[in-house]
């Protein structure tokens, strides 16, 4: 039998199957990577919730950006609210040349605003238009999800699901210091 | 208090188990037949303990006890009690609960009941029985816990998924899993015949009806399945080449030609080492099977259910296919055939071809359900395999083999010459050709359609033929009228009428298949009395409605369909309400006839009724699909009860317990 090379290659076979499948428990079969990665990030035009200014993905050249899709609907949103809130303070503070953009899709202005205000959003918040063009753009699977974008408009990293204080941190720290950056 | 003296009885379940594989050996080494013994016993006392926890578990479930955190997390007191009953295997711990249940059920009854014969390797069947026994066990009594308590005592469960909450889909878990259990005594049987070193035909003789049993359930149980997404799911189809599905499909594939290749082995002592591996295999992939669906490794729209005990699973596979191909290469010049195969033109060379043309689906299936692993491995891209490459290489393959069943059947043993070939083919060539000939002159153009068709009749006419010259001549040799001889001949070849009914019943399924070719959709929207025409039928709105189904609300369209200016169905395609979920189902609305299915599912009801767009589906000869089910239960009865009268070895004979060799 141990001569046998049939019987060594059932053996090698069956030992492929079972490392292919000990492989799969490492994956997470839900988890789709972004295509758009090391992409240009697809361009926006917005209004500021509640009026004012309008704002353009170039207006943000030279800074990083973190673009946040949230909604009003979704929980998980509201456990990263306050660490993008106090993200968005700490890079005003220290004068760190990234802002914090958050965009709510399939959401009514009523309903956004009333979840920023409870939650203490400052930052600049806008609204997907009602065919949710944007979040299309962005291969937008749920929220929430947020993009790292450097300065020279690529996206460079993206996070599904809430967001944490760490990832800001790196991210940030890492595409500010790149080349390209303005203070 | 109750709750857990039934988690005790699987504690002692285990330990008895356990015992039950080490036992055995140590008997057989010893020469002490009572250490044996007490190991059937213990098998016994197995199923007993499985038992009491199963009842403690269903009792959970009927007084709605939802301090049992499985009861909470399927159940709810609003719930009918078929379903609360259903929902004990509506989750991974309760049916892994009856999966041990059933095993042990079968094991303590091969135990017993086969306890004189095959004396000889009775001992290591039950040990082998007991090692797939204390692997489940021992995932009950740890991780998969189905009496573990909740915190609290809430008053109100989570309810059963209402996508199970369907005749079809209470039904098809247990079928499949009487049908993976069914194919654990085979394997069983065949371990105890590789480590005895006893390798005649006793084990293939005993088990035969248990195989044929295990495909029966593994065929019904997926056949409900796709019946089931057909009617619930709502996109119109019955098969998804979903990684779900195919977990049940590849040990239906490997289990058929199982089912076939002994006979080869019973009649001709060939195919012995084909079948060792062939039921291997089979047993490996239906617990590959439950792994798959469970584990959540792969990613599927049936990942309902994803738990920590992956791992523990594929551990066992690994353990199981190691030892059992080891100890298969070990017995291989034991195993090596007498006879080879003749000739190419033999009925031994079509089983060959048979076996290889499953084993060929099976492992296509196999690929294609794992490739998106192999590819994100390799190249860390996410992809998906889905119907397109499936169809294009089964789709063939099936075709070849419904034109292998109608070959087989007429081709003779060890060696046909070309004059028979030609006398016996003939006709139902010729019948085959006249079948899509005349569709094409109807008007069905599509060649793959009219290639399934033609075929299907050339096996049909084959079949039907073969059986009634067996009824003429007996009725002329007998003098007998035909009624009794067709009663006789029945009577006196169970197993073959069986078999030939079975197959019908394959041939009607290949033409409910091929219907898919021609299949049509669209997307009408309808206003209140105004009629639409579409393929044929002329469809009106007349409002919306909401009715109260036992647990569930149902809003829907009321839609009368006219066929030729006369009203035949009133249709209610809806969606369903469940207090307990969020998202409403679709409830399609189905006009049957023998030619297609009219199949309505309700897309979107607009502004409160005033008019209302509906999903129209043109399915033909899916009716001839489900009709193979009654064909496979009477084929399947009938073939049970067949008793080998006479067998070529005599001390097998009397080894099996069979007077008059």
């Amino acid at each position: 039998m141990w001569g046998s090379w049939k019987f060594w290659l059932v053996m090698a076979a069956v030992g492929l199957m079972v490392a292919l499948f000990t492989y799969g428990f490492t994956t997470d079969p839900k988890l789709v990577k972004s295509p758009l990665v090391n992409k240009p990030a697809p361009a926006f035009d917005v209004t500021r919730l509640g009026g004012g200014e309008r704002l353009r993905l170039a207006d943000l050249r030279g800074q990083t950006v973190v673009l946040n899709f949230w909604a009003s609907w979704c929980a998980a949103c509201r456990d990263e609210a306050h660490i993008l809130e106090a993200a968005h303070k700490r890079f005003q503070r220290e004068g760190t040349p990234a802002r914090v953009i958050g965009i709510a899709v399939q959401d009514t202005p009523a309903k956004a605003m009333a979840f920023a205000k409870r939650f203490g959003k400052t930052y600049f918040l806008a609204l997907d238009n009602e065919r949710g063009d944007i979040g299309l753009n962005y291969g937008l699977y749920g929220v929430p999800e947020t993009f790292f974008i450097d300065g020279e408009g690529i996206i460079r990293h993206k996070q599904i699901g809430p967001v944490t204080r760490k990832v800001i941190d790196e991210q940030v720290r890492a595409l500010s210091a790149a080349p390209g950056a303005k203070p | 208090m109750l709750n857990n003296l039934g988690y005790l009885s699987l504690v002692a379940a285990l330990a008895i188990a356990a015992y039950g594989i080490v036992a055995p050996h140590l008997g057989v080494r010893s020469n002490n037949w009572n250490l044996v013994r007490s190991a059937q016993f213990g098998t016994v006392a197995v199923f007993v303990l499985v038992l009491v926890a199963s009842a403690v578990l269903l009792r959970a479930f009927i007084v709605s006890d939802f301090s049992v955190a499985f009861v909470w997390e399927n159940s709810s007191t609003d719930m009918p009690l078929f379903y609360k009953i259903s929902a004990f295997w509506g989750g991974m711990d309760g049916s892994l609960l009856f999966w041990e249940l059933v095993l042990a059920g079968f094991s303590a009854f091969v135990a017993y009941f086969y306890r004189r014969t095959n004396r000889e390797i009775i001992p290591y069947t039950v040990a082998t029985l007991n090692v797939i026994q204390v692997f489940l066990l021992f995932l009950l009594v740890t991780w998969a816990n189905p009496l573990a308590v909740t915190a609290g005592a809430p008053t109100e469960g989570r309810g059963l998924n209402p996508l199970l909450q369907h005749p079809a889909m209470a039904a098809h878990p247990p079928l499949l899993y009487l049908g993976y259990i069914g194919f654990s005594v085979p394997f069983a049987f065949a371990m105890a015949s590789l480590i005895r070193g006893r390798l005649d035909n006793a084990w293939v003789v005993t088990t035969r009806r248990w195989t044929l049993f295990a495909w029966y359930s593994l065929t019904v149980g997926q056949m409900l399945g796709g019946q089931w997404a057909y009617e619930e799911l709502g996109w119109g189809g019955y098969w998804g080449w979903d990684p779900v599905e195919n977990a049940a499909l590849m040990p239906w594939l490997t289990g058929t030609a199982f089912l076939h290749s002994i006979m080869l082995q019973e009649k001709r002592n060939m195919m012995k080492v084909w079948n060792v591996t062939l039921i291997i295999i089979t047993f490996s992939l239906s617990i590959l099977g439950t792994f798959i669906v469970r584990s959540g490794v792969l990613n599927s729209v049936h990942a309902f259910a994803q738990s920590e005990i992956g791992p523990a699973f594929l551990i066992f596979i690994a353990i199981v296919l190691t030892i059992a191909f080891a100890l298969m290469f070990r017995r291989l010049r034991l195993l090596e055939a007498r006879h080879t195969t003749d000739t190419l033109l033999s009925k031994e060379s079509t089983f060959l071809l048979n076996n290889l043309l499953f084993m060929g689906m099976a492992f296509t299936v196999f690929l294609g359900t794992v490739f998106p692993l192999v590819a994100e491995a390799v190249r860390g891209t996410k992809l998906s395999i889905q119907a397109p490459f499936f169809n294009a290489i089964i789709g063939p393959l099936g075709i070849a083999l419904l034109a292998l069943l109608g070959v087989c059947t007429l081709i003779a043993w060890r060696y046909s010459s070309a004059g028979y070939l030609l006398r016996n083919f003939r006709l139902p060539v010729l019948l085959g050709l006249a079948t899509a000939g005349a569709l094409a002159a109807f008007g069905i153009r599509h060649p793959g359609a009219l290639i399934v068709f033609g075929v299907a009749g050339f096996t049909g006419a084959v079949l039907l033929i073969d059986f009634g010259r067996t009824v003429v001549v007996r009725g002329r040799q007998l003098q007998i009228p035909l009624w009794t001889a067709l009663g006789s001949t029945i009577m006196r070849n169970q197993q073959r009428f069986g078999g030939m009914v079975i197959h019908l019943g394959a041939v009607m399924l290949f033409i409910g298949l091929a219907g898919n070719y021609f299949n049509v959709e669209h997307n009408i929207t309808l206003r209140p009395n105004k009629p639409v025409e579409t393929e044929g039928y002329t469809l009106v709105y007349k409002g919306m409605q909401t009715k109260q189904q036992r647990n569930a609300t149902l809003r829907g369209a009321e839609i009368e369909a006219y066929r030729n200016g006369e009203l035949v169905e009133v249709l209610f395609p809806a969606r369903s309400f469940y207090p307990t979920q969020p998202d409403p189902l679709t409830e399609v609305a189905i006009h049957r006839t023998f030619r297609h299915d009219l199949y309505l599912a309700l897309a979107s009801e607009n502004d409160n009724g005033a008019s209302v767009t509906l999903r129209v589906l043109i399915n033909p000869l899916v009716v001839w699909a489900w009709a193979a089910f009654p064909l496979f239960t009477l084929g399947t009865v009938m073939a049970m009860f067949h008793r080998p009268r006479r067998l070529a070895e005599p001390a097998l004979a009397r080894n099996l317990g069979l007077s008059g060799s």
